[in-house]
Parts: structure tokens; sequence; C-alpha cells
């Protein structure tokens, strides 16, 4: 009886923790369907793929994933680069010197990120002052500033991952490449790379990753180049609206998709190889055919079926109209906010009746109708002197909705096209 | 043979800060030889090898290849091919990639790539196999891809670092035979690095024995065999009985030995070390364990050896005795096993006979470890 | 030239080995030592229009820091006490997070650790998901959930538990929740990889022995996972001590972040040397913090980052 309770707490505990690893991505994606215009799942009020649209439409969501590209390519670069050579010059490096260079190239990784922000831009402008060049130079410029800063601790990560893989390597085959008549360069390009590659893509990739996801660095250093994170942050700190959930949702999806992706092209290169270890050469090709790439393959039958299911959700969108409801959902509004007036009214004829000198605070009740927000005192949080006093960003506000007539284009090939 | 191109090792020091790994090397390799360095690990023979083929600088002397002095030439600019301990294939690359892979490097066309590749496939026994991976492949047959690989480069020297110690006992033995074969086929010169000295023995014209460093003896197998001029050379090299004690008299070409345990005998002076052996010298006498033989009982003088027998053994070819010896070492007696009776002859004293031409007297050294 | 490097040259080339120790050089004292050390030097220097850096006004003082401690000069109170409660308060928090997130993922972890299976797989794909979502996605997220409209004030409400809406947010409990939930990945991944190595003999052994769970996991698993263990929380305390997006998110409107105060001194009150002075005081404190808990839990250096 003692295991199978501790077997059940284990479930329930493993419950409870992806519970709350992954319910609030659950519940924010199916916010970005709530035609509620604050991000919630209750009250539900109506299907909508009406965030999607005004995601698609709004210009600075556009332009930051378009900065977030170029300066996440321009971090992939520049911190494989240094996390190569880093790596290279650990495995090297005098003995005396290897515990003071790895603890400096480690330490970046530790180093909060605000403190790495503040100082790659203190630093930078000053040597732009050094060079005399003006504030308009490639020093200043938001872009070289991000790549630099964000670079700074991802080429960290770049290293530890490429160091893993650079320790399997034989430094004999650089030297047997050398020894059959390669140059230094060669031997590098031709023997070194191609074994590092399956690294080089890992660290590519989470460099991309962290690069998009940056903010605490980022934040001091990007000038005129937003990128999607930041401007995601200003908004979601002066505003949320369902649009951010819905751009929420195609991440997640992306990222669903990839993982799934790249699990069930795993699963599949293990299957071959445990079936060449089984199997003569001969019946190799015979055997390991599409059927195989199922056979025991959970993240390749997730796989289809999450394809299925994006296909019938973007089939739904195109032909879904949600007018109707939404004007019902309207109607019932307002027909909710004439009854709380009513209410309201009678309310104040009793405090009236009551108190006769309290007349002056009522005058804002009718405007906060739908919600009781703006009276709690909570609603400061959202205004952006409570966070700081922030005058660098003026309060988003608030987009209306667009017009209903233009769901059909949200999927629309060229819409997507324009973003990505 | 003397076509293909020599290697010579002019006062040759390499140091790895305070150590000294090989010590004024001075090494003449004739063109087209197989030339072996056969020392224990750790003796700075490997260090030679890569001193030769440019991954390592001396720290003073000249290595020369064909007369031309190495000196600031890099490995790829060498005239050799270096087959490395672990082979070094490249695993990425299939056979045929791994060995045109020289050709690569200059740039020559994959057909002409494929062609030489099938060549020397079929020289080293394996056609047909040019599309598999190294790892696809058995111990021995990526030991001929090796091979292959360094001869499609075409050097003028081909070093071996080793190259049969990851194969198992048969597989080496017969490699050996393989490697001879090739040598003498493609007629350049071998530089041969092992500790094994049944590898060095059976393939090479010259071997040099190397101790901590230093070169002990350059000479062929059956000089280093038969005429060691270092206590360890004649440790080393095959299985040796010691005798410890000093030399109590010079005559010529002999000396008579006052050893420590075994009385007083007479044995030649090994060629090296005619004229340098002086009376009253510490000296080390060797006599090969078949080189004894039981002498008949009561029989004594400078070349009898009485002792107590610990035990025997049978090894099938021959019959092993062991008797007390100088310094808690036993003395190792074979007997060749022609099918006569052997007498059992443990804890009694035996006496034992050679002839003093295979009894060699060198001074007093270091000896191999067991 | 040092024999270091003339090997490294020779083993390297002149061109790759030249492009090799200029990225690392670049990286590691262009990238990391000087912008630390400029920030350090900038960090003592007055507040000055850019016209006047280097004039004769620029030198070095202690103004900034002294500002942390005693306040505006001529101010009201003798000490910062604004500031400096919300440094502390920070630390304390960050402390509670890790503490936090050390308890809820060591369970995970060594589950994870030591059981085989497919679904080991799946669960180490729905670790990483959350990662690869922007973080500040994931603060929205959870400012979905704890609301005041939110998902569990909805849920609560609904069900009758409460009848006002609990505010998480000015109770600063969707800060904490953010901040565990940002980093729970930087936790386990760790604290997996050692107990991964862990040979599951040890336990098997200690289980014949008659130990309970608990003293199994006391003196055998713990002291094995010790460095994995330091290795998390010193990455969890760092992060969230430095942490920015989730305090602006998800921190109530009175409860400031250390670094929300850094973050005001260079984009509102545009005091650059004041802002860096904040930063190397979170840095110091921060090293100087972790370095003390190393000692006294006796981690090397070099078991971090691992």
């Amino acid at each position: 009886m003692n295991s199978s309770f501790l077997r059940i707490s284990i479930w329930v505990y493993l419950a409870i923790f992806f519970a709350y690893l992954l319910g609030p991505l659950v519940i924010m994606s199916i916010t970005a369907f709530n035609s509620s215009s604050f991000p919630r799942i209750s009250p539900w009020e109506c299907l909508t793929f009406q965030w999607f649209t005004e995601l698609f439409h709004d210009q600075r969501i556009l332009n930051g994933i378009k900065n977030s590209l170029i300066i996440g390519m321009g971090t992939v670069v520049l911190s494989v680069a240094m996390g190569l050579a880093g790596a290279l010059m650990l495995t090297q490096i005098w003995p005396k010197l290897r515990a003071t260079y790895y603890t400096i190239i480690i330490a970046p990784i530790l180093i909060p990120g605000v403190v790495l922000g503040i100082s790659t831009l203190v630093f930078w402008d000053r040597i732009n002052r050094m060079l005399g060049l003006g504030a308009d130079s490639v020093l200043s410029n938001g872009v070289f500033l991000t790549v630099i800063g964000q670079s700074t601790f991802i080429a960290s990560y770049c290293m530890l991952v490429l160091v893993a893989r650079l320790q399997r390597y034989d430094t004999a085959l650089t030297e047997a490449a050398l020894d059959l008549g390669a140059t230094h360069a060669q031997a590098f390009r031709k023997i070194l790379l191609p074994f590092m590659r399956p690294a080089i893509a890992s660290a590519a990739v989470l460099a991309f990753l962290a690069s998009f996801e940056n903010y605490n660095t980022t934040t001091f250093t990007f000038g005129e180049y937003p990128t999607l994170t930041i401007e995601l942050a200003q908004k979601v700190r002066y505003g949320i609206t369902p649009a951010i959930s819905a751009l929420a949702f195609i991440i997640v999806a992306l990222t669903v998709f990839f993982a799934l992706l790249n699990e069930a092209k795993l699963r599949r290169q293990e299957l071959v190889a445990a079936a060449r270890r089984n199997a003569t050469v001969q019946d190799l090709g015979g055997k390991i055919r599409l059927p195989g790439f199922f056979a025991g393959n959970m993240a390749a039958v997730l796989l289809v079926v999450f394809a299925v299911a994006t296909i019938t959700v973007v089939g739904t969108a195109t032909v879904y109209s949600p007018d109707q409801c939404i004007a019902n959902v309207k109607e019932q509004k307002r027909l909710e906010a004439e009854r709380r007036i009513q209410e309201l009214r009678k309310q104040r004829e009793e405090q009236r009746k009551q108190r006769e000198a309290q007349e002056a605070e009522q005058g804002g009740a009718t405007q906060s109708a739908p919600k009781p927000s703006n009276n709690s005192g909570f609603g400061g949080v959202f205004a952006p002197g409570a966070l700081g006093g922030g005058t660098d960003a003026e309060p988003e506000a608030e987009e209306p909705p667009k017009g209903n007539g233009g769901f059909g284009n949200v999927f629309d090939p060229n819409s997507l096209s324009g973003d990505q | 043979m003397s076509a293909g191109i020599g290697v010579d090792l002019e006062n040759l020091w390499i140091r790895f800060g305070d150590f000294v790994a090989v010590r004024d090397a001075n090494v003449h390799i004739n063109g087209g030889d197989f030339f072996s360095f056969l020392g224990p690990s750790g003796c700075g023979k490997t260090t030679i090898l890569r001193a030769v083929s440019g991954f390592l600088e001396p720290s003073e002397g000249n290595v020369l290849i064909g007369g031309k002095n190495m000196k600031g030439i890099g490995p790829n600019k060498r005239p050799t091919a270096l087959i490395f301990q672990n082979l070094a294939l490249f695993p990425l690359m299939k056979v045929w990639e791994n060995i045109t892979f020289s050709m690569e490097i200059k740039g020559a066309s994959a057909a002409e790539r494929r062609k030489r590749a099938d060549e020397l496939l079929d020289m080293i026994a394996l056609p047909g196999q040019g599309d598999k991976l190294p790892s696809e492949l058995s111990g021995g047959q990526r030991q001929r891809v090796a091979i292959a690989r360094a001869l499609c480069a075409k050097p003028d020297v081909l070093l071996l670092d080793e190259p049969l110690s990851a194969l198992d006992l048969k597989l080496r033995q017969h490699m050996r035979t393989e490697l001879r074969e090739i040598q003498q086929r493609v007629g350049i010169t071998f530089i041969y690095i092992t500790h094994d000295q049944g590898e060095a023995l059976t393939m090479s014209d010259n071997i040099a024995v190397m101790r901590a460093g230093v070169i002990d003896q350059i000479a062929d197998g059956k000089t280093i065999y038969n005429d060691p001029a270092t206590a360890f050379a004649a440790s080393f090299v095959g299985e040796n009985n010691v005798f410890r004690g000093k030399a109590k008299r010079v005559m010529g070409d002999e000396a008579l030995i006052a050893t420590n345990r075994s009385g007083e005998l007479v044995a030649r002076i090994s060629t090296a070390n005619r004229g340098k052996l002086a009376e009253g010298d510490d000296a080390m006498m060797f006599i090969r364990p078949e080189a004894f033989s039981v002498a008949p009982e009561g029989a004594s003088g400078d070349h009898f050896v009485t002792a107590r027998v610990t035990h025997e053994e049978f090894e099938g070819n021959v019959f092993n005795i062991f008797t007390e010896g100088d310094g808690g070492k036993e003395i190792k007696v074979s007997i060749p096993n022609h099918g006569q009776s052997f007498k059992d002859h443990t804890g009694q004293n035996i006496t034992l006979e050679y002839d003093t031409r295979n009894a060699v007297v060198v001074p007093a050294g270091e000896l191999a470890a067991e | 030239m040092p024999s270091f490097l003339k090997e490294f040259f020779n083993r390297n080339g002149t061109g790759m080995g030249l492009t090799i120790l200029g990225l690392v050089l670049f990286w590691t004292i262009g990238l990391i030592i000087l912008p630390q050390l400029s920030m350090l030097d900038f960090s003592f220097r007055p507040n000055l229009p850019p016209p006047e850096i280097g004039g004769p006004k620029d030198v070095y003082t202690l103004e900034n820091y002294k500002y942390l401690i005693y306040g505006p000069e001529g101010g009201s109170q003798d000490y910062n006490t604004v500031d400096l409660r919300v440094f502390f308060r920070t630390l304390v928090a960050a402390v509670c997070v890790t503490i936090f997130n050390l308890i809820l993922c060591y369970p995970i972890a060594y589950y994870l650790g030591q059981s085989k299976g497919s679904h080991i797989r799946i669960f180490a794909i729905m670790l990483i998901i959350p990662y690869w979502i922007n973080e500040i996605l994931r603060a929205f997220a959870l400012r979905i959930i704890f609301g005041e409209t939110g998902v569990l004030n909805t849920l609560f409400t609904g069900l009758g538990i409460w009848d006002t809406p609990f505010d998480f947010i000015r109770n600063d409990i969707a800060l904490y929740a953010g901040l565990g939930y940002a980093y729970i990945l930087l936790m386990i991944f760790p604290i997996y990889n050692v107990i991964e190595s862990l040979d599951r003999n040890q336990i098997e052994a200690a289980r014949d022995l008659g130990a309970p769970w608990w003293r199994i996991h006391w003196r055998v698993v713990i002291p094995y996972a010790k460095p994995g263990i330091s290795s998390g929380c010193t990455m969890v305390f760092m992060l969230s001590a430095g942490a920015l997006a989730a305090p602006q998110i998800l921190g109530g409107p009175s409860s400031l972040w250390f670094t929300q105060l850094i973050y005001q001194q260079f984009n509102d009150n545009n005091d650059w040397p004041q802002g860096a002075a904040y930063a190397v005081v979170l840095l110091v404190t921060c090293i100087l913090f972790v370095l003390a808990m190393m000692r006294l839990f006796k981690v090397n250096m070099g078991d971090i980052g691992k």
C-alpha cells in the first residue's frame, strides 16, 4: 500500500507541476479566441479570430519582429563564432590559466542581464566618444549594441553546448588532415566543422531563441530598434489585449510544432539505428519506410494530429464569422449595462433620499459599467505612473477593434509571408 | 633498397618545460629502410615521430628528410604521412573519401579520386568497400584503410605510431607480415614506433632501442638481440638472465666477471663496449634462457652456474626451469623439447652450462622494467 | 613569444590561430571585462551633460554610492530608506524564490533522472517548451491568470470561496509565482544532470539497509547532487535578483524590484552614473552572497555551469 500511495502522490505532484508549467500557456492561448476585449476565458463571449487580424495589422509588432530577426541573425553569427573560438581555446589553453579563463567566459551567464545591458551601453558610448564619433555612428546604433550586448552572455551558452561536443573530438583527426597536406583552415573546414555541425546547429537555435526572447539586456541597448520583446513589454505593461494572446498562441503553436518535429526526427534516427544494429545492410531499405516513421514514435503521431488540427482551425477561420455572436454579446452587454445603470439610479435615488448632500461622486459610474475594475483602486497597476513614472513610452492607446469584415484575410498566405 | 628518401636526426633535443623527452638523438635512417624505434612507453619514441612529421618543433637540433632541413616546415608541407595510433580515420567520411583526402584538398575531381581509391582498395584487399563508413569496418580493415590513406598522399616517408597496438594478437601477427610486404612493394622509407620487440624484430631492417629519451643502440635486429650495447637493450629485447658483478679480468674480447652470487664466470664483451670495459668496473652479464643447457652433475668451471631449482614448467615447445638467481630474480632456463624425458629438479641444486660466445657482458646500467 | 602562444599557433596555424585568439580576446576583454570595468569607472563619476565629460568637473566621486545609502542631499530622512528597502527586499525575495524553486524542482529532477521510459522524453519536451516562449509572454500568461478578473479569481469567486476578488498582484503572489515560473528549467536541468549519473544501486543499497526514503535523500542523493543543486540555486538566485520583465509586468504598484530602480535611473532620470552605481552594487552584492553561500555549503566554483 505504501508504494501505491507513493506512486499516486508522484502523479499528483507531476500533474500539479505541469499544470503550473503549462496551464498559463494553455489559458493564454485560449484567450486569443475570446472576443472579450480583455484577455480572459470566462465569461466566454464569442469564438473569434479578430485578434489575429489585429495582430497582423499592428505595425509596431511587425516592425518588432523584423528587428528581432535582424538582431537574432547577428547574435547567432557572433555568439556561435565567439562560443566556438572560446570552446577551442578552453580545450587547449595553458592549464594554469584554465580556471581563470573558464570563470571569465562563464560569468556572463550569471551576471544579471540588466548589468550587461548597462555596461555595454556605457562602454560603447565611451568608445564612441573617444573616437569622436557622433550620436548616429555605428557604435551607438541600437542593432549593433543589442547584438553585442546579447552576444556577451549568449556566447557563453553556445560555448557550453559546443565544448561538450568538442571534448569528444579526437585532435588526431585534425593532425591527420594536416599530415595529409591540408592547411589549418582546410582541416578546420573539412574535419572539425563537420564534426561540430550538430552542436553548432543546437547552439545556433539556442542563441536565436535566447536573443529573440531577451528583454533585460535589450531594454538598455535597443535604441531606435525595438525588438518584438520590447514592443510586447511596452504593450503588456500599459494595457493588455488579446492580440498579445494571439501572438503568444502563434509562438506556442510554432514551438510545439518544431519540438514535435525534432523529437520525431530523433526517434526515427534512433529506430533506424536500432534496426541497423539488428538487420543486415540488404534488408534495411525494405524495412525502414514510412510505417517505421510512426511505429513506436509517439512524437510523429502527435505531429500528424497537430498538423491536422492546425489545418482544421485555419480552415474554420477562413469561413467562420462571429459577427452574429458578437452582436448578441454586445446586445447583452448593453442590456446588462442598462440594468446596472438602472440599479445605480435606484441606488442613487435611495442614497439621495438618505443623504442629499452626496451627489458629486456618482458621475463616473456610468462609464465603468462593464468592468468594475476602475473603481477598485486596482486599476492603478495598469497606469504607467505606478510602474516607475515611465515617461519614456507613452501608454499604448488601445486600438479600437478593427472592423469585422477582414477575417478572411487573416490566414491569407500573402499576409503571413509579409510578417515572417 | 637505397632508392628511397632517407631521414636524419642531428643532435635532436626535445624538452617540455623542465622535462627532457628526447636527449641528443643522432640517427641516420637509410632511404627505403623499415626502421623501428623500440622502447617502453614514455621513452620519447612518439615524440621523435611527431618531430619528424612536423607536429613538434625540436628544442635543439635538426630533422633532415632527404638531406633537406625541415626546420619551420609544417606537417602539411613535409613529404611524410603518419599512421596514428588510433588511426584517426575521419568518422564522417566514407572509406573512399578518407583514402583520397589528400587529393581532395589538392582539388582533384571526384572521378579521379574514386579511381585512385579503387586502386588502393584493391591493393589493401578491400575491393568494393569504398562506400562504407569507417565505423562499419572491422579493426583490421580500418588498419588497412589508414595505410591506404597515408599511401595515397604519396609520401617519401611513412611514419607509423604503434598502429597494431589496438588489434588482437592473431591479427597483429598477420598485419606484421602484411605491413612488411606493403613496405617492400612501395619501396619507401617506413619509420615504425613500437614497444613490442616481436614487431620490431620481425619487420625492421634496423632498430633503435630507446630508454628515457636516450637512444641506446641502433642496429639490425640480430645484432641487437645477440650483441646488445647496454644493459637496457639486453634486458628489454627478448628474455634475458642477468648476473651482476665486477669485471675481474679483461682478456681481449672476453672478460672474467666476479658475479655477486654465481662465482666467477667468463663472457664475451659486447662489440660496442670492447676496449671500454676496464678491470674493476661494475658489469652485467646476460645469458639467454635458451643458451643454457643442463650440465652433468659435479661439473664446474668458469662457464658453469650452480643454483637451486625453485620450480619448473612445461610450455610445449620448451621446458622451463627456474632457479634462484641474482638479486631476488630467478634464472630462467629453456630446454627445447625434442621428446626427451625431463627429470623433476625442484628443490635440488642444478648445474647449468653455457657457451661463452652466448654470454654477453656490458657495463652495469639500468635494466628494463619487467 | 611565450611557449604557450607558440604552441597555440603551431597547433592552429597562423590564420586560424589569429582568428580564434581575436574572437576570444574580443569576447573576454572587449565584451566582458572592459564593459564591466567601464561601468565601474562610470559609477564613480558625476552625472554630467555630454560636453562636460572629460572636463574639469569630471572627477571621481562617491556621490552615487552615498546616494543609495543616504538619499538626496538635504533630504528629509537620514537614510535612503526607500531604495535600501527595495534593495534588501529584492535580495530576500530572490532567496525565497530560489528556495521555492528548489523545493518544487528537486522531486521532478529526481523523478526524471531516475526513471526510464519514453514518457520521460515527453516530460522533457513539456519542460522545455515553456522556455522557448518569450519571457514577456510567460509573464503575461500569469497576469491573465492572477489578474483581478483573471482565471483564479473568476474560479474562486465563482465557487463562492471568496466573495471579493483577491488582489494577487498587490500582494506580490503573482510576482513570486512568475519569478519561480521563469527559472524552473534552470533549476531542474543541473540537478537532473547530476542525478541521472547517480548509480541506482546506491539507492537500492541504502534501501536494502533499511533507510527510510527521506534518509536516503538526505544521506545519499542530496550529497551526490550538491554540485547540481548549487549550480541551479546560483543561477536562479542571480537571475531572479536581476530580473526585470517579471517585476515590471507582475509586480504590484507599491513594490519595486531593485532592477526597476536601475531602469528608472537610466531611462527616466537619465542619470547613467547613478544607474551604473546601483548596477555595480547589485552585481557585487549578488556575487558576494553567492560566494558566501558556496563557502557555507562547501561548493567549488568549477561546479557551476556544468
